[in-house]
């Protein structure tokens, strides 16, 4: 085949699938997702808000314009995929799938970068990725120290405030099956992801130990990958997929109860963005079978957010008892991932209320981006901080000590820029822990 | 594209940061919440009324066209450059300038957000009244451009009665004050009506002092489903007949209610043909009298189902639910059309009615909602744009609902304004010398016609 036809054949091949493209005419311009994005109420620009962008993708896809450069940096610049839009939208169109299927033609087109091709590679894969942790501590290490810390940034994210990495990767520290002592309550499948493997050991040690004495038998399986999550958002749906296909692979079995995640923005990969970009996949003739998306259906069906599992079998937990000294104000975070991306809100509050030593107080705007968006962060420090700023001055608002969460991307961010002010962020289950062992919180 | 000096020199006045002209910029000013979309060529974002007047002296010279823009929810189209020129968006000046308590009023920039007054100045114990559906995003310089109403319209008016005061820029940059800050005034023609409600053709309002109240101690909401929607109309009758002025008084159709509870989940009642929604404010006293008069006045217009919210969150709830109606409809068909017609109380009942059997005859798919209360019904009609036969059943349908609404002594909008949708039914409702006078007016203040070109005044 000659050149030219292949041109006119790119040309004709449709660039995104059928239903995803329908979103586009479904939208009614109304424009209450302005408020709700996080990036739009900053910049106060129609191009950077959502209904801008989906407009802009109408225009694509009719053929108007080109996903140039500009284009490019619109879709990775002005939004963090936090699912606020499509949680504000009465017309149903979900502005997360359109906008990663959009950012994947455009990486195809103007590509990904050295440092996030790289980085891509590593968490796709396991083994490179525990190398490369022993690396980053190993650099860590050598040159750490206060003076240079603090004045190095990566983007809006203050590297002083990052925690070390975990000596040895979670799932390295339990058998793949840990038994609870006494009756089997259920069944659960853990996937733990890379910030508890990597990072927050802590947080999955606090899942194991508040699962198992509620009775659950915790499987976790060895070699698990990344999501995928951060890699296809940045459009790299083809280094995406292998994660995809193994996590399907390995979590999607029968005869289990439940597939437990920590992550809100794992929970929210295995439950929300699977499916849909593997029956675009399937739709465009990309390499994906019926029988895959079928699997990641089941999957979506059975994944739940600690949070959510415990509240939902909060009568198997033990009774809690108080200890000596005053309570502690605790407020909670609601992650993007979570609370838009899969409705859970309801069940960590209720859980925290719950614990004894703690008094609950609700921050403002509770439920507002923390503006880390993973690495959104570190390429756009400027809009972030912006972002963040709003979120620290809603927490110390509140005069808590702890911000309770549930995502490690959030509780990377707040953590960090709340360091100085000696507010503690942490996982949802570590307190639950906590108040099982008879600890006070400090 | 502008010519280049043109655009050199409207560069310097708003900073390189605030001209866009890319081709995704001028794409993203090429439509407002209406169907109708236009390019502009460039898109300028001041940040002081002085900017403002500095565009627009540019712009009369070299004749450019100018439209003004705050966050683009208007529903008629009063927003999008249908003549090119550049987009003016006044986002950027969104402070609150004053907030006096003593005097109750505030002065604000025209690019601050509805909802983001009325939470500055409840702390201090005080109310602003207009609540477009679309407050949480709409400017309250767009509010005075399309005189903006709002459920709360039926006891405490349009945008319009709570203007003491504005500051704008006219078509060749002179800077006018009109109003003040006193509650009385009767000093000149009164010029704040002859900007609002122009829809940016006449002048662009930069600053606006706005009337607020004592915020009121107390509210109620209720909602009462009735088996037939003619009962409803009926119910909202009686009710303002018997004197008793609510806050706000909501008719749904059973097409409307369902599509609400596909998109937020509150239980809402899916069976019955139509439901109201009533609030009533002020001492707690009063509101519970009130609303037992009204509780029994929908009982024995046969109302199934009254549910009385318990908790400011079920009140919510529910106002959210009405204002989400608009973007709701678009589940079921990507194109919606709002129209805005407003009838006399009396005749509400004739013109709901009417209006679902135009569009059965049209076979098209009609939701109702109505700000019942002050006889201003919003039918929505679903349809795909792209579907071009039933589209021209759309415009006849819509053309016989007008001729319905002034049959019953109507207007063509309570609230949205005209724009460009609206435009060619005018002279249903005005003469030809009103409508010559309007042109005649504009003439005087904008001699080039360069502000918001091709819009209702031509």
């Amino acid at each position: 085949m000659n050149e030219k036809v292949l041109k006119v054949m790119e040309k004709n091949r449709p660039l995104l699938s059928d239903v995803t493209n329908e979103h586009v005419y479904h939208c009614a311009k109304c424009g209450l997702c302005l408020d709700a994005c996080p990036v739009y109420r900053e910049m106060l620009t129609e191009s950077y808000s959502p209904r801008g962008k989906v407009q802009l993708a109408k225009h694509i896809i009719e053929g108007d314009i080109e996903i140039t450069e500009h284009m490019s940096d619109i879709l990775f610049s002005s939004c963090l995929l936090c699912g606020s839009c499509v949680a504000a939208c009465p017309s149903g169109v979900r502005q997360d799938v359109l906008f990663s299927s959009l950012r994947w033609r455009a990486a195809e087109r103007h590509g990904l970068g050295f440092t996030k091709n790289l980085f891509f590679q590593v968490i796709a894969h396991g083994w490179l990725m525990s190398t490369s942790a022993w690396f980053g501590k190993w650099v860590r290490k050598i040159f750490s120290g206060p003076w240079i810390e603090s004045r190095i940034k990566f983007g809006n994210l203050p590297v002083d405030g990052i925690p070390p990495m975990n000596p040895k990767p979670f799932n390295d520290e339990f058998p793949e099956i840990v038994r609870p002592e006494g009756v089997v309550n259920a069944r659960v499948l853990y996937f733990h992801g890379c910030a508890t493997n990597y990072v927050f050991g802590d947080v999955g040690k606090a899942v194991v130990s508040v699962l198992t004495r509620m009775g659950v038998q915790v499987e976790i399986p060895k070699k698990q990958s990344c999501c995928g999550l951060p890699i296809f958002l940045s459009g790299d749906r083809k280094t995406a997929l292998t994660c995809i296909k193994e996590i399907v692979g390995m979590f999607s079995r029968e005869g289990v109860d439940a597939v437990i995640v920590d992550c809100a923005t794992c929970g929210s990969a295995l439950r929300n963005e699977y499916v849909h970009i593997l029956k675009e996949l399937r739709d465009l003739g990309e390499g994906v079978d019926d029988d895959l998306v079928n699997s990641a259906e089941y999957l979506a069906g059975i994944t739940m957010d600690v949070s959510e599992f415990i509240d939902a079998h909060c009568d198997w937990l033990p009774e809690f008892h108080p200890t000596e000294g005053e309570k502690i104000r605790v407020t909670y975070h609601d992650p993007c991932h979570l609370v838009k991306g899969q409705g859970v809100g309801v069940q960590p509050r209720h859980l925290l209320k719950l614990l004894p030593n703690i008094e609950f107080v609700e921050m403002e705007e509770a439920d507002r981006c923390c503006g880390g968006g993973g690495e959104y962060q570190i390429e756009y420090g400027e809009m972030s901080a912006r972002i963040t700023n709003r979120k620290v001055e809603n927490v110390l608002k509140t005069g808590a000590g702890i911000v309770a969460t549930g995502c490690p991307g959030c509780s990377i961010t707040i953590g960090a820029h709340l360091a100085k002010d000696n507010v503690k962020t942490i996982h949802t289950v570590q307190l639950i822990q906590m108040a099982m062992d008879g600890k006070r919180p400090e | 594209m502008l010519r280049e000096e043109t655009a050199k020199k409207l560069r310097e006045i708003v900073g390189e940061d605030y001209y866009l002209d890319s081709v995704e910029d001028l794409i993203s000013y090429s439509y407002d919440s209406s169907v109708v979309e236009a390019m502009p060529e460039a898109v300028l974002l001041p940040g002081s009324t002085q900017q403002v007047s500095a565009i627009m002296k540019v712009a009369n010279e070299d004749e450019i066209s100018v439209t003004p823009r705050g966050a683009g929810t208007n529903l008629s189209g009063g927003s999008v450059p249908l003549k090119g020129g550049v987009v003016l968006v006044l986002t950027r000046m969104n402070r609150l300038l004053k907030l006096s308590r003593e005097n109750r009023y505030a002065i604000v920039e025209a690019g601050l957000i509805n909802l983001e007054l009325q939470n500055q100045v409840k702390k201090e114990g005080l109310f602003y009244p207009p609540d477009p559906a679309s407050w949480t995003v709409s400017t309250l310089g767009g509010n005075v451009a399309e005189n903006a109403g709002g459920p709360r319209g039926v006891k405490y008016g349009v945008t319009r009665d709570w203007i003491l005061g504005l500051k704008a820029v006219l078509a060749d940059g002179r800077i006018i004050n009109a109003g003040g800050i006193t509650a009385k005034n009767v000093t000149g023609i009164d010029l704040m009506s002859l900007f609002t409600g122009s829809e940016g053709c006449l002048g662009i309002v930069t600053e606006i002092t706005l009337k607020l109240l004592p915020l009121p101690p107390f509210q109620q909401s209720i909602q009462a489903f009735f088996p037939q929607m003619d009962a409803t109309s009926k119910t909202v009758a009686r009710i303002i007949g018997s004197g008793i002025i609510p806050v706000a008084l909501e008719i749904m159709d059973k097409v409307v209610m369902n599509m609400v509870e596909d998109s937020v989940h509150i239980g809402l009642n899916r069976d019955v043909e139509g439901t109201l929604l009533i609030m009533v404010d002020g001492e707690e006293a009063t509101c519970k009298q009130q609303m037992s008069a009204i509780i029994k006045i929908c009982k024995e217009e046969g109302s199934s189902d009254i549910q009385v919210a318990k908790s400011a969150k079920e009140e919510d709830d529910l106002w959210l639910a009405r204002r989400s109606a608009f973007g709701v409809m678009s589940r079921k068909k990507p194109t919606c059309i709002l129209e805005d017609c407003t009838v006399p109380v009396s005749n509400l009942q004739a013109m709901i009615r009417g209006t679902s059997e135009i569009c059965d005859k049209y076979n098209l798919t009609v939701g109702i909602m109505a700000h019942a209360g002050d006889g201003n019904t919003h039918p929505m009609i679903i349809t795909d744009k792209r579907d071009k036969e039933e589209w021209e059943r759309v415009e006849k349908a819509i053309s016989e609902i007008f001729q319905l609404t002034v049959d019953l002594g109507g207007t063509l909008s309570g609230e949205h304004g005209i724009g460009t949708s609206k435009k060619p039914f005018l002279p249903l409702i005005m003469n030809e010398d009103a409508r010559r006078l309007m042109v005649e007016i504009k003439s005087v203040l904008d001699p080039k016609g360069i502000l918001n070109p091709g819009k209702f005044i031509e």
